[in-house]
């Protein structure tokens, strides 16, 4: 992973159309800006996560051969 | 009572009582808006979420107990304000809301349990969410020992 710093008002750049804008930083946490293309999904990575274990979850089970065994 | 198709059951009558409503859909189903608790004799303590709207559409689910006895839930207050349940504490499992960890299970990999994005459904008012949490202290694929997929048991 790429480290690095920047202070509030500074931006980076992700390839050439991507804009990441560290706004405000203080003891609750960082408010960032992001400009990028329209096409570009921004989600969460706790929703992105969550979305996708939702696919994987409504895939199809075969309910007659699932027994819970635990204690 | 009215007649539900369902994924893997056939046509089941429901309950009212055991209808939920997702006011916000679900992350990546955002349009199903309403599920049935189906609680299936010899499946306990398994249940299956089975959507109302689209009859192919059926998650299987632990109680989130079951699935981790010492889980502690975190609910934002925006999740709280959508399940009309008090804005300053956590709500109680079992007592107000039921709280189920969807299941995935894929062919050739262990089982896993969602601990990080449980289901919480309000008892009362019978509305839902699925409440993300944002701490990352549960895995979203928590493997899960305890289920037997091979039917031989």
């Amino acid at each position: 992973m790429l480290v690095l710093r920047r202070r509030a008002g500074e931006s980076l750049m992700i390839g050439d159309d991507v804009e990441i804008e560290f706004l405000e930083v203080n003891s609750q946490g960082v408010k960032i800006g992001i400009r990028a293309p329209r096409e570009i999904t921004i989600l969460r990575k706790e929703l992105h996560l969550t979305e996708m274990q939702n696919r994987a979850a409504a895939l199809n089970i075969d309910p007659e051969k699932l027994k819970w065994t635990a204690k | 009572m009215p007649l539900l198709a369902t994924k893997y059951f056939g046509k089941l009558s429901c309950e009212p009582a055991d209808c939920y409503d997702f006011p916000s859909g679900i992350p990546g189903y955002e349009g199903e808006r309403t599920f049935v608790l189906l609680n299936l004799p010899g499946k306990e303590p398994l249940v299956f979420l089975q959507s109302v709207q689209t009859a192919t559409l059926c998650f299987l689910a632990l109680p989130i107990l079951v699935a981790d006895p010492q889980y502690r839930l975190s609910v934002s207050f925006e999740d709280l304000q959508i399940l009309e349940l008090e804005l300053t504490r956590q709500p109680h499992i079992g007592g107000e809301v039921l709280v189920l960890a969807l299941l995935a299970i894929e062919e050739g990999a262990a089982a896993t349990a969602n601990l990080m994005s449980p289901i919480v459904m309000n008892l009362k008012n019978r509305r839902a969410v699925q409440a993300i949490r944002c701490d990352f202290a549960y895995s979203h694929r928590q493997p899960l020992r305890g289920l037997d997929r091979s039917g031989t048991c």
